[in-house]
C-alpha cells in the first residue's frame, strides 16, 4: 500500500509535534486513502513516520495548523508522529519507477528488502570434509578445506594406511606451525608491512587493467589505506553484472550508460540569445542514442531547475529557458549552471568502461565511486560488485565489509607491486583498524591517539598536550604497552618479558642452613 | 628470596600539584637571583643552593648528604609576589571562567540538568579509561553553560568572558587580574568539578594559577664550565634568574605603593616570564632569548618532539658496552659468527661474577693483565675491570694484574674482555624489521672492520661501500640465553613477511652453482679435493672412474652438502617458463631441480634453490632438520660457490655484449622504423586525422600510441640483442641465474636504452614548446622528447645523455621522497600495534585485554613457520612420503 511522503521544514514539523494529534493544511492537492506517512526535510532522508487518519480537503477551521498562509489545498489528519531511524528515497517505488528525491509530497510504496537467498558458508562444504575439519579442529588445530578435500580423496584413492600416514605428517606439522603465546604479532605485522614500504613505487597513477581508469598504487595507495581516508584519491569500482547478464554485452552497455553520469553538456549545444534573454538547448541525436536519453528526460531535469522557465518545443526538437531575472549576468550564470545539469546516470561516477574478459564475461570499470546507488542496479550483482573507497563500503555495508575491504585493497596494493606479505598481517591490521565497530586509522587521529598510556600517547606525538591533561583529569598509566615501559626502563611485556619465571630455590636454601 | 625479584613500578599516577604540596616538596625556598659568590660556591637560598642537588664533584648535597652521582636532586620553590596564569591551562581556565557564575561559583546549570549530567560525567567517569569520551561529553555540557546569560542558582547577570591571547582575560574590555580569576576559581565547589573533566581526587582550578613555582633540582639544569673558566648557566636557570627578579620588583612596588600602571606592566612582565619559562613557542608572544640571539630552550621545547626528552632519551636510549664500525666480508665465517676487530674486543667487556667454581679460571685470566697473547701472538681476553663488593672498581694494569688476581674473591665481579664463541648483537640501520638485529658468535680477527658471511647482507641491506653496523654485548645471563635461543642468525633464516628463507646464497654464490650444475660437468679429482677442503662434510661425493682417473660430476658436487634423506623437487628459475621442455637444459628433465634421498638427480641450481626470498633448497632443509642443518646448509654453499669460482674463475666485461655487424644493423633498422613510425602518427595528427580512443583526448591517445611504438622498439632490439648472447655469456649467466641484473639490463647495453619518461610521460618540460634548445618549438617527435636510440655500449651521444639524466633524476628523487614517507608510515604502524600480542590460546589482545583475534590469523599458525602463507604443504609431504615408501 501507498504511504504519503511529504517535504517540508523543521519549523512545522515543531508545530505539528506540539500539536498532534494534528489537522494540517497543506498547499497542494492530494487524492486517494493513506494509513501512514513520512516526512523528509531534506528531499532523501525519511525521518519523521506519521499516522493518518484521513485526507480532507481544505476548508477553513479554526485548529488548523497551516503549513503557508496562503493557497491551501488539503488537509492530512495526522494522528501520530514520531521520530525514525532515516530511511532512504531508495527504499521508496512509485509503481516500477524508483523515488529519487521528494521535492513536494509523492505516493510511494516502500519495498523492504527481502533476503531472497541464503548462503550459509557450511553448507558449501561438502558434509565429510567438513566432519574431518571438525575431527582434527577438536585438537585444536585448523586445517584448510582445499588440504582436507585433498586428504579424503586420498583416502578414495590409495587406501585407510596411506590416508592414516599423511593426515598424521599434516596434523603433527600444523601443530609445529602453531605460533608462540605471547608472540609480538603486532610489532611483527607492522614490521611486514613498513618494511616493504621501502621497495614500492612512490608513481601516483597507474594503468589498471583498463587504461582509461587511473588509480592510485604503490606506496602512497598503501598510506591512503592505513590512514583511512574518507575519500580515497581516486576512487573507482569494479562492476559484476548477475550470472545471467555476465556474458551479454547489450545489457552491460546498458547499464554502463545508466551509471555513467550524463551532464547537458554531453549531449546538447547551449546556444546564447541575448536579444530574447533566453538560451535554446539543441539536444545532438546521435549523442542522445548513444546516451539514451530522450528529449523529456532533458525537460525533466531542467524542471528541477529553480528560478527559470522551462518552453519545450518538442516539435523543433529543443528546450528554450528563459532566466527569471533579466540580467546578463543572470543569464551567463544560468548557462554555466546548466552545462553541469546531471541528465542522467549516477552521482559521482564520472565514467564506466566496460571490458571483456577471456572467458567472454564482461566487467564494468569506473573512475568515481557511489556503491549504494550502484547496487540499487537490478543487474549488477551485487555479492560481488565492489569500491576501492572502505569508508563508503564501511557506510553501505557495514562494518564487517569494510575490515575486508581493507584486507583486499592492502592485499591488492602489496601484490601489484609483487611484494610478498603474509595475509595474517594485513588481517590484524584490518581487524585492528575495525574491532571497535568504526573505522579507526593508524596514527595520532585513530589508534595511536586512543591508546591508554598517557606516556605512550606523549611519546607519539603532541607530547605536553597528553601530560597536562593527565594531570587534570588525574589519569593513571599502569604500565601495560611497550612504550611505557621502555620510557620507565622495565623490560615490557610481550614475548619473554610476558612471563615470569622464578627458580624456587628449595634444597639449596635447606644446605645453607 | 624476593630480592631476587625484580621490582616492577605498577602505575604513576598524574595529578596537579597544589600549592601547599609545592611547598612541601620543595627543600628551599629561592629567594635571590644570584648563582655563585665570587669564589665560586653556590650561594644560600640562591638559584644554584646546595639543597637542590650537586652537579660539581666534590661538594655534597645539602639534603641527603649524597655526592654527584649519588643524589637524585631535590626541588626548590619560589614564592611569586603576585598569582599568574598557567599558560598549559589557558583554554581550561576559560571554560571555568565562562561556564561558571561569577558571583555563587556554580556551574550554570539547573539542578534538573545537573542530575541528568551527573549520569555520564562523575567522579567514577575518572577511572573508566576514556579520556577522549570524557573530554567531548565534558565540552558538550560547558558549551552548554557558555551560553546562560543568567545564572540558575543566584539570578546573577553573566558577562562575557574573552581570552585576549595569550594569557589575558577581559570582561566588557576590562582586565580580569589572575587574582580575581584565582578567586572565582576558588569558588567553585568540589561537586561540580566532574562536569569539567577535572578529578576532584588529584585537582584544584584555582591550582592553575600559579603563586608559588616549583625549581627544578640542579641534574635538571646543570651549569657548564667552559674551556676559558667562565660558567655557562642553563636556560631554565637564565629563566628563573628572571622570574625572581622581577617578581621581587613587584613585590617591593606593590609593598611601596607604587603606581597602578606600575605594578600591572611589572605584574604583566611576570607573566611574560613565567609563561615562557612553560613554554617559549606560545602564540602571540616573542620568544625569550639567549645573550646571543638564540630563543631559549625551555620546558616545552624540552620535552616535544624528534629531539625532545620523551622520542630522544626516553623511547631511545644510549648505551654502554657496544662498538660501531665499518664492515666488510667474509666467507669463511659462518653464518652466525662475526668477526670483531682486536681493538673492539678489548673495550668491549662482560661482567663475571666470582663463584667457587670459576676462582681459578678467573684468578688465572685477572692475572693475565688487559692485553695478553698466547704463544703464537694470538689475541687472549683479559680483564679490564675488577669490582668489589663495596662497589669500587679497580683497574687492571699489567703492574697490578698479578696481586689483583690474588686478591680476588667469591662475590666479586670481573669485567672480562670479548672472546671467541661469546653472543653479542649485531645491527644495521634503518632497522626496519627483526632481522635487522641479530645475535652472532663472536671470531676475534686481525684488521679495523667488523665482518661476516654474505649470506647475511640480505637481512641486514647491507653493501660493502661503507656500511657501517653496530654491535652490542649483553650483560646478563638471561638476555644471552635469549639472543642464543631466539635471536641467533640461524634462528631468523625465515622471514616473518612472508614464511620463506630471508638468508641464503647472493651473487658469484649463484653463479658458481649454476655453472657447477648446468649440463652437469664433469671434474678431475685434484679440483675436486681442492674445492673439499674448503667444505665442512662428512661424506665425499660420489665419482666415476675412466681411465683410471676419478671424475666427479657437478650435482653430485652439489649432494655432498645435503643430508642423506633430503627429497625436493621444483622447478628451477632458468626454466620458469618452459612448459613440455626448456629451450635451455638438454633434457627435458632437468627443467626441474630432483633431490632424492639426498642425491641431486635433475637440473640446475640457481636463485630458485638457494636464493634469498626463494630458496627453496634452505626453505625445504631448515624445515625437516631444523636452523642448525640450515645454517651449516647455507655456510657449505656459500664456501663452495667460493671455493668453485675462484678455481673455475668467471669474469664479465664489455666484451660480454659485442653482437655481429648484422645484428647492429637489425637494430638500427628497428630504432630507425620507430622513429619513422612516430613521425608518421605525428603527420597525421597534425593533418586532424588522428582518432582518439574512447576516453581520451586526441594529444593523450598520441602519446599513448607513441609509447608504445618505442616501448615495442626497445623490446624488439632486446630480442635481436640477446639472440647472440648465449648461456656461454657471462652476463647472460648472472642475469638467467638471477644472481645480478636482469635481461632488460643486458638489452640495454647491446641493443638500445629506448624512450626515457619523467611520471610515465615522454619527456616534455624544458622551454617553451620544447625540450632543449636544439629543437624547434612544437616538435614533438622522437627523439625530441627522450628517445634514446643508443645503446650503453656504443654510448650515448649529448643529447641523450641529457635526456637519460632527466629520466635517472626522477629515480632519484622518488628514491628520497618514499624512504622519509614510508619512514613515517612505518613509525605510525609500529606505534599502533606494538602492544598487541597472542595470549595462551592464541587470542590476539591488547593492553586492556580488548579481543582483536579470536584465533591470530584465523588458523593460528605462526607466518614465519607458514609455507609462504600456507598452513601446510600437502604437496611436499606427499612427495616425501612416496620417496620414503619406495
Ligand atoms: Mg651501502
Ligand atoms: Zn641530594
Ligand atoms: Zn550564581
Amino acid at each position: 500500500m501507498d504511504s504519503l511522503i511529504i517535504k517540508d521544514v523543521k519549523a512545522n514539523i515543531e508545530k505539528i509535534k506540539k500539536q498532534i494529534p494534528c489537522s494540517y493544511a497543506v498547499d497542494y492537492d492530494i487524492t486517494g486513502d493513506f494509513k501512514e506517512g513520512y516526512i523528509t526535510l531534506d528531499k532523501k532522508n525519511m525521518i519523521y513516520k506519521i499516522s493518518i487518519d484521513g485526507i480532507e480537503p481544505y476548508h477553513e477551521d479554526k485548529n488548523l495548523t497551516l503549513k503557508k498562509k496562503t493557497g491551501l489545498k488539503s488537509i492530512i489528519k495526522i494522528s501520530e508522529i514520531k521520530e525514525i531511524d532515516p530511511l532512504s528515497v531508495a527504499e521508496f517505488r512509485v509503481g516500477k519507477r524508483k523515488l529519487k528525491e521528494v521535492l513536494t509530497f509523492e505516493k510511494a510504496e516502500r519495498t523492504s528488502i527481502k533476503i531472497t537467498k541464503k548462503q550459509e558458508y557450511s553448507s558449501k562444504i561438502d558434509k565429510s570434509s567438513m566432519e574431518l575439519i571438525n575431527k582434527i579442529g577438536a585438537d585444536g588445530i585448523k586445517i584448510p578445506l582445499e588440504s582436507a578435500t585433498r586428504l579424503l580423496e586420498l583416502k578414495e584413492k590409495k587406501g585407510i594406511k596411506y590416508y592414516n600416514k599423511v593426515l598424521d605428517r599434516v596434523v603433527s606439522e600444523i601443530k609445529k606451525r602453531q605460533v608462540d603465546p605471547y608472540e609480538a604479532v603486532g610489532i611483527i605485522a607492522a614490521q611486514s608491512i613498513g618494511e616493504p614500504g621501502t621497495q614500492m613505487t612512490m608513481r601516483t597513477f597507474h594503468f589498471a587493467g583498463v587504461r582509461e581508469v587511473n588509480v592510485t598504487l604503490g606506496l602512497p595507495r598503501l598510506i591512503e589505506i592505513v590512514d583511512a581516508r574518507r575519500t580515497p584519491s581516486t576512487p573507482t569500482m569494479t562492476i559484476f553484472l548477475k550470472p545471467e547478464f555476465e556474458k551479454d554485452e547489450e545489457v552491460t552497455s546498458r547499464v554502463v550508460k545508466e551509471i555513467e553520469n550524463t551532464s547537458i553538456i554531453d549531449i546538447c549545444d547551449i546556444e546564447t540569445d541575448v536579444e530574447d534573454m533566453t538560451l535554446t538547448i539543441k539536444p545532438i541525436k546521435e549523442r542522445l542514442k548513444e546516451r539514451m536519453v530522450v528529449l523529456p528526460d532533458i525537460v525533466d531535469a531542467l524542471g528541477r531547475e529553480k528560478g527559470i522557465t522551462v518552453l519545450p518545443e518538442e516539435s523543433k526538437g529543443r528546450v528554450i529557458i528563459k532566466p527569471q531575472q533579466d540580467s546578463y549576468k543572470r543569464l551567463y550564470a544560468t548557462q554555466e549552471r546548466l552545462k553541469t545539469l546531471t541528465i542522467k546516470g549516477i552521482n559521482g561516477i564520472k565514467r564506466a568502461i566496460s571490458r571483456k574478459q577471456n572467458d567472454g564475461r564482461w566487467i564494468i570499470y569506473t573512475q568515481g565511486s557511489n556503491l549504494r546507488e550502484v547496487l540499487e542496479i537490478d543487474e549488477v550483482d551485487s555479492s560481488r560488485t565492489f569500491t576501492n573507497d572502505i569508508v563508503e563500503i564501511g557506510q553501505v555495508l557495514g562494518i564487517e565489509a569494510a575490515r575486508n575491504a581493507i584486507l583486499n585493497e592492502a592485499k591488492r596494493t602489496l601484490e601489484e607491486q609483487g611484494l610478498e606479505v603474509d595475509l595474517r598481517h594485513l588481517m590484524l591490521v584490518a581487524d585492528m583498524m575495525s574491532f571497535e565497530g568504526s573505522i579507526r586509522a593508524v596514527g595520532r587521529q585513530g589508534i595511536s591517539g586512543k591508546k591508554n598510556s598517557v606516556l605512550a600517547r606523549a611519546a607519539f606525538e603532541i607530547t605536553t598536550k597528553h601530560l597536562l591533561r593527565a594531570g587534570l583529569m588525574g589519569e593513571s598509566d599502569s604500565l601495560a604497552g611497550v612504550a611505557e615501559n621502555i620510557i620507565v626502563g622495565q623490560p615490557i611485556t610481550l614475548g619473554t618479558g610476558a612471563i615470569h619465571l622464578v627458580y624456587k630455590r628449595e634444597n639449596t636454601e635447606k644446605q645453607v642452613q | 628470596m624476593s630480592s631476587w625479584i625484580s621490582k616492577r613500578i605498577s602505575k604513576i599516577q598524574f595529578a596537579l600539584l597544589s600549592p601547599d604540596e609545592i611547598r612541601k616538596m620543595s627543600q628551599v625556598k629561592v629567594i635571590t637571583a644570584d648563582t655563585y659568590d665570587d669564589d665560586g660556591y653556590p650561594i644560600e637560598r640562591g638559584l644554584m643552593d646546595l639543597h637542590m642537588g650537586v652537579i660539581e664533584p666534590g661538594l655534597k648535597c645539602a639534603t641527603c648528604g649524597g655526592k654527584v652521582d649519588e643524589c637524585p636532586g631535590h626541588f626548590g620553590h619560589i614564592e611569586l609576589a603576585m598569582p599568574v596564569v598557567h599558560v598549559g591551562f589557558i583554554k581550561e581556565i576559560k571554560t571555568f571562567l565562562e561556564s561558571t557564575c561569577k558571583v555563587c561559583g556554580r556551574i550554570k546549570l539547573t539542578d534538573d540538568e545537573i542530575k541528568s549530567y551527573s549520569a555520564t560525567l562523575n567522579d567514577a567517569a575518572f577511572s573508566d579509561l576514556d579520556p577522549d569520551g570524557l573530554a567531548s561529553r565534558s565540552k558538550k555540557v560547558t558549551d552548554q553553560c557558555t551560553q546562560r546569560l543568567v545564572c540558575p542558582h543566584c539570578g546573577a547577570q553573566q558577562i562575557k568572558v574573552i581570552l585576549d591571547k595569550p594569557t589575558t582575560f577581559r570582561e566588557e574590555g576590562i582586565k580580569i587580574t589572575p587574582k580575581e580569576i584565582r578567586e572565582r576559581l576558588e569558588r567553585i565547589p568540589d561537586s561540580d568539578l566532574a562536569f569539567f573533566g577535572l578529578n576532584r581526587e588529584v585537582a584544584r582550578p584555582e591550582w592553575m594559577i600559579l603563586m608559588v613555582l616549583p625549581v627544578p633540582p640542579l641534574n635538571v639544569r646543570p651549569s657548564i664550565t667552559l674551556e676559558t673558566g667562565e660558567r655557562s648557566e642553563d636556560d631554565l636557570t637564565h629563566k628563573l634568574v628572571d622570574i625572581i627578579r622581577i617578581s621581587q620588583r613587584l613585590r617591593e612596588s606593590r609593598d611601596n605603593g607604587s603606581p597602578q600602571l606600575i605594578i600591572e606592566d611589572l605584574w604583566d612582565l611576570l607573566q611574560f616570564h613565567v609563561t615562557t619559562y612553560f613554554d617559549n613557542q606560545t602564540a602571540g608572544i616573542p620568544p625569550a632569548r639567549h645573550r646571543s640571539g638564540r630563543p631559549l630552550k625551555t620546558l616545552v621545547q624540552r620535552m616535544k618532539g624528534k629531539e625532545g626528552r620523551f622520542r630522544s632519551n626516553l623511547s631511545g636510549k644510549r648505551v654502554n658496552f657496544s662498538a660501531r664500525t665499518v664492515i666488510s666480508p667474509e666467507p669463511f665465517l659462518s653464518v652466525n659468527e662475526v668477526g670483531v676487530p682486536e681493538k673492539a674486543a678489548r673495550e668491549l667487556t662482560i661482567p663475571v661474577t666470582i663463584n667457587q667454581f670459576n676462582l681459578d679460571v678467573m684468578r688465572e685470566w685477572v692475572k693475565r693483565g688487559p692485553e695478553p697473547r698466547d704463544e703464537f701472538g694470538k689475541y687472549m681476553s683479559g680483564v679490564n675491570y675488577i669490582i668489589r663488593p663495596d662497589g669500587r672498581r679497580v683497574k687492571v694494569t699489567i703492574s697490578n694484574a698479578e696481586e689483583n688476581s690474588k686478591r680476588l674473591e667469591i662475590g666479586w665481579v670481573v669485567e672480562r674482555q670479548l672472546s671467541e664463541g661469546d653472543i653479542v648483537l649485531f645491527n644495521r640501520q634503518p632497522s626496519l624489521h627483526r632481522m635487522s638485529m641479530m645475535g652472532h658468535s663472536v671470531r676475534i680477527l686481525n684488521g679495523q672492520t667488523f665482518r661476516f658471511n654474505l649470506a647475511v647482507c640480505t637481512p641486514y641491506n647491507a653493501d660493502f661501500d661503507g656500511d657501517e653496523m653496530n654491535l652490542h654485548v649483553l650483560q646478563k645471563e638471561e638476555a644471552r640465553a635469549e639472543a642464543r635461543i631466539i635471536m641467533k642468525v640461524q634462528e631468523q633464516i625465515m622471514s616473518p613477511r612472508f614464511g620463506g628463507p630471508i638468508i641464503g646464497g647472493i651473487h658469484d654464490h649463484i653463479t658458481s652453482m649454476f655453472l657447477l650444475t648446468h649440463g652437469n660437468p664433469e671434474f678431475p679429482e685434484e679440483d675436486v679435493i681442492h674445492m673439499m677442503s674448503y667444505l665442512e662434510i662428512n661424506e665425499p661425493p660420489e665419482f666415476i672412474m675412466r681411465d683410471g682417473k676419478k671424475y666427479f660430476k657437478g650435482r653430485d658436487i652439489f649432494s655432498a652438502l645435503l643430508p642423506g634423506d633430503f627429497n625436493l623437487k621444483f622447478r628451477s628459475k632458468l626454466c620458469a617458463g618452459a612448459k613440455e621442455k626448456c629451450e635451455y637444459e638438454d633434457d627435458p628433465a632437468d627443467k626441474d631441480v630432483i633431490i632424492i634421498n639426498g642425491k641431486m638427480v635433475h637440473g640446475t641450481i640457481d636463485e630458485e634453490a638457494i636464493g634469498p626470498f626463494s630458496g627453496q633448497i634452505i626453505d625445504k632443509i631448515f624445515r625437516k632438520y631444523g636452523p642448525q642443518e640450515a645454517a651449516k646448509f647455507i655456510d657449505n654453499v656459500t664456501r663452495l660457490g667460493v671455493a668453485f669460482i675462484s678455481q673455475r674463475g668467471f669474469s664479465t666485461g664489455i666484451g660480454d655484449y659485442d653482437i655481429p655487424e648484422n645484428a647492429i644493423s637489425d637494430i638500427l633498422q628497428v630504432s630507425n622504423e620507430a622513429v619513422e613510425k612516430v613521425g608518421k602518427n605525428i603527420e597525421i595528427y597534425n593533418a586532424g586525422q588522428f582518432q582518439s580512443s574512447p576516453g581520451r583526448s586526441v594529444e593523450e591517445t598520441l602519446e599513448i600510441e607513441i609509447m608504445s611504438i618505442t616501448g615495442h622498439a626497445r623490446d624488439e632490439s632486446g630480442k635481436i640483442a640477446s639472440a647472440y648472447l648465449g648461456l656461454t655469456n657471462p652476463s647472460v649467466i648472472m642475469a638467467r641465474s638471477g644472481a645480478r641484473a636482469k635481461m632488460l639490463n643486458i638489452s640495454e647495453v647491446a641493443g638500445m636504452v629506448g624512450q626515457q619518461s619523467v611520471r610515465g610521460e615522454r619527456l616534455n618540460r624544458g622551454y617553451t614548446q620544447r625540450t632543449l634548445p636544439h629543437f624547434k618549438k612544437g616538435d614533438i617527435g622522437a627523439n625530441a622528447r627522450g628517445f634514446v636510440k643508443s645503446s650503453y655500449k656504443d654510448g650515448l651521444n649529448p643529447l641523450e645523455y641529457f635526456m637519460h639524466s632527466i629520466g635517472g633524476r626522477e629515480g632519484l628523487v622518488d628514491i628520497a621522497v618514499r624512504t622519509s614517507r614510508s619512514g613515517y608510515m612505518q613509525r605510525r604502524l609500529i606505534n599502533a600495534f606494538e602492544d598487541l600480542k597472542v595470549d595462551e590460546d592464541r587470542k590476539v589482545t591488547d593492553t586492556v585485554g580488548s579481543i582483536i583475534q579470536f584465533d591470530y590469523g584465523e588458523d593460528g599458525v605462526d607466518p614465519t613457520r607458514s609455507n609462504k602463507g600456507k598452513t601446510v604443504d600437502l604437496d611436499y609431504i606427499l612427495f616425501d612420503i612416496d620417496q620414503e615408501e619406495k
